[in-house]
């Protein structure tokens, strides 16, 4: 709290010096949020209100300075205890008096998302500070992202920034290279990226080189010595490519990644989607996802897999799943729609309709409903509870 | 000499009748295409979508376009919620991409979202124009020529052509005889010709830079009894403009 009220004091002191300069920009939103949820019998709600304020800085022709603060306050159940959500046979393996660990909290929070400076030079772009780093051509999974995980019930939410330097170079009207480091520790443990992107007709493509450190936890070892469950990490090298263009007038987007691991089994992801739409300006988007990581039957799903899904260590324990969308305008301010998760591995999906109503100029309401169609311990079992979320977000 | 300037005076206007009754729809239509296909343009608009119930959102956005709208960027200005998202059209708008300053994604998008309504609009980005749709998807025709917006107009019946993929079955199009701007057009939807979807009124035609540029445009749509206007705040034709603007790199600057 404390520390909120230095940066609410520095925010105050020093951004109508920095207005001042006559190049700075402020804005934001801020959005409110419910989430309910029914568990076996029981009624959940979690409340959450978001502030983000963002600045940006033209301070030369080609340095540009951007960053945002996030300011997070979670009420109602702060606690969410994992083992409501698990079958009875995981949950029975856990050593008695190891319960109350496998919960997730929700403790308010602020921090910098992002902070950065963008230089532009003559051949190529610089950007250098904590970024966002988006990357493939999926909609709700992307294999060739090994720095963020999608939520898939909100895959165009904001991802968080990465600290990271990347060099943009442009290669003609169509084609550049990327390159980024991402520092760690040492040289060793930091993060590298390259990137080739290009277009063929009218289908563009990119081949990627990752090497980063992909660090887990190992849920069934908990260290006394720093109170959190043991650390894993292990070096992963992706090789892959994406995507996007258009055949028979649909739209359409695939992404590969071959992972390879230092000590665990080589895994490989693939995406494939297509969206189209129609006359009557319906939208429809489908997207299949592999991931061989996953597994393809349900009864093989462990504790470290639920809790590595749950606090998004890991993409996916499942190894096929198809999402679906499809989103209709029902008015020039309303659009609602449909969208579903279905675990081709285990035979469960999830359904959940979506609504979107524009309020204001700089005000809209989101919100949808989460039903779950599935056997006890399936992706989308009937114990991961029905439920919905509420958002109103004002822009200023 | 009276009599020889009144003379001369009917010569010439016998000779313009007789040459605009000699005018085909596709003469009519190719004088259209010219005149709304300008080298190069920048404009900054204001839309302002009116629904049913009288609620009202604006948008200010920029555009730049190039080799008489074959290159295309649309960056959006106001309001707050979706300044920055910017579009990149190129090859008449065959490959577009959409760049969200939220996420900081690029997009590649089919020429399906084409159908899509900008912003919630009574415009889809079909109907902001890219090019030469209304030669390349439509078979022209020419009606008895009519008065329309209180302009002497020809008349023109554009049939969707058996390989066009336009949203629209056919438009009518009333096109002012004195400068070839189309100031009426009704759109019929796709599936049922004699149903009208949509009506665009263009007025305020002022000439700017030598060319008769509508700086009020509303589109009224029948179905939702919703309109949308559009109005031109700042329009410059024939500017110089890089090829390196309508690049991933400008669309993310």
């Amino acid at each position: 709290m404390k520390r909120f009220i230095y940066l609410m004091i520095f925010l105050i002191c020093f951004l109508p010096f920095l207005n001042a300069q006559d190049k700075l920009e402020i804005f934001g939103y801020f959005e409110s949020q419910a989430l309910a949820s029914k568990i076996k019998n029981n009624f959940y709600q979690l409340y959450t209100n978001k502030l983000r304020v963002d600045l940006k800085s033209q301070i030369s022709k080609n340095i540009t300075f951007a960053a945002n603060f996030d300011y997070i306050t979670y009420h109602g159940k702060t606690q969410w205890d994992i083992l409501e959500f698990l079958s009875s046979n995981i949950t029975s393996k856990i050593p008695q008096g190891m319960e109350s660990f496998y919960v997730i909290p929700f403790s308010n929070r602020h921090f910098l998302d992002n902070a950065y400076i963008k230089m532009r030079f003559k051949y190529f772009d610089l950007i250098v500070g904590k970024q966002q780093i988006s990357l493939g051509t999926g909609y709700v999974w992307n294999p060739t992202d090994v720095f963020n995980i999608k939520d898939m019930l909100d895959p165009t939410y904001e991802i968080p920034g990465h600290n990271a330097m990347r060099m943009d170079i442009p290669l003609g009207a169509a084609s550049s290279i990327t390159a980024l480091y991402s520092p760690g520790d040492n040289w060793k443990d930091s993060a590298k990226m390259i990137q080739f992107e290009g277009r063929i007709s009218h289908f563009d493509y990119s081949l990627i080189a990752i090497e980063k450190i992909w660090r887990f936890h190992d849920y069934t070892q908990f260290d006394y010595e720093i109170l959190n469950f043991s650390e894993v990490s292990e070096k992963r090298q992706l090789l892959g490519g994406s995507m996007a263009g258009e055949f028979l007038g649909l739209g359409i987007w695939a992404e590969y990644g071959y992972n390879k691991m230092e000590k665990s089994k080589d895994f490989c992801e693939l995406v494939v989607g297509l969206d189209y739409t129609f006359d009557f300006k319906t939208y429809i988007l489908l997207e299949y996802y592999r991931n061989t990581f996953g597994k393809s039957n349900y009864e093989d799903y462990d504790l470290n897999d639920w809790m590595r899904l749950f606090t998004a260590e890991q993409k996916a324990i499942s190894r096929d799943q198809i999402y679906t969308l499809i989103q209709h305008p029902a008015t020039d301010l309303m659009t609602i729609g449909l969208s579903s998760f279905i675990s081709i591995s285990d035979s469960s999906f999830t359904l959940a309709p979506v609504f979107n109503y524009s309020l204001s100029d700089n005000a809209e309401i989101i919100a949808y409903l989460n039903f779950s169609f599935g056997r006890e311990g399936k992706i989308s079992g009937k114990n991961m509870g029905n439920g919905g979320m509420i958002r109103l977000r004002i822009y200023f | 000499m009276k009599n020889i300037i009144i003379s001369g005076l009917v010569i010439l206007i016998l000779a313009l009748v007789s040459f605009s009754q000699d005018l085909t729809g596709e003469d009519i239509i190719q004088k259209v295409n010219e005149l709304i296909n300008v080298q190069t343009s920048y404009g900054k608009a204001k839309m302002i979508i009116i629904t049913s119930s009288g609620s009202k959102r604006t948008f200010i956005y920029e555009s730049w376009s190039k080799n008489k709208g074959e290159k295309n960027l649309v960056r959006y200005l106001e309001p707050i919620r979706v300044k920055g998202q910017t579009i990149l059209m190129l090859n008449h708008s065959d490959d577009i991409w959409m760049y969200f300053p939220r996420t900081q994604r690029v997009r590649k998008l089919a020429s399906h979202s084409k159908k899509q309504k900008m912003q919630g609009s009574d415009f889809s980005y079909e109907d902001m124009g890219s090019g030469d749709e209304f030669i390349n998807d439509f078979s022209p025709k020419r009606l008895k020529d009519e008065k329309m917006e209180g302009h002497n107009c020809f008349k023109l019946e554009l049939t969707r052509k058996p390989d066009s993929n336009i949203s629209y079955s056919r438009l009518i199009m009333w096109v002012i005889k004195e400068n070839f701007y189309p100031v009426v057009i009704d759109y019929y939807e796709k599936h049922n010709p004699s149903s009208q979807e949509k009506r665009l009124v263009q007025s305020d035609i002022r000439i700017i830079d030598d060319i008769p540029t509508a700086m009020k445009m509303v589109m009224f749509n029948e179905n939702d009894n919703t309109q949308t206007e559009m109005e031109l705040l700042e329009v410059k034709y024939n500017i110089t403009l890089e090829d390196s603007m309508f690049t991933e790199r400008e669309l993310k600057k």
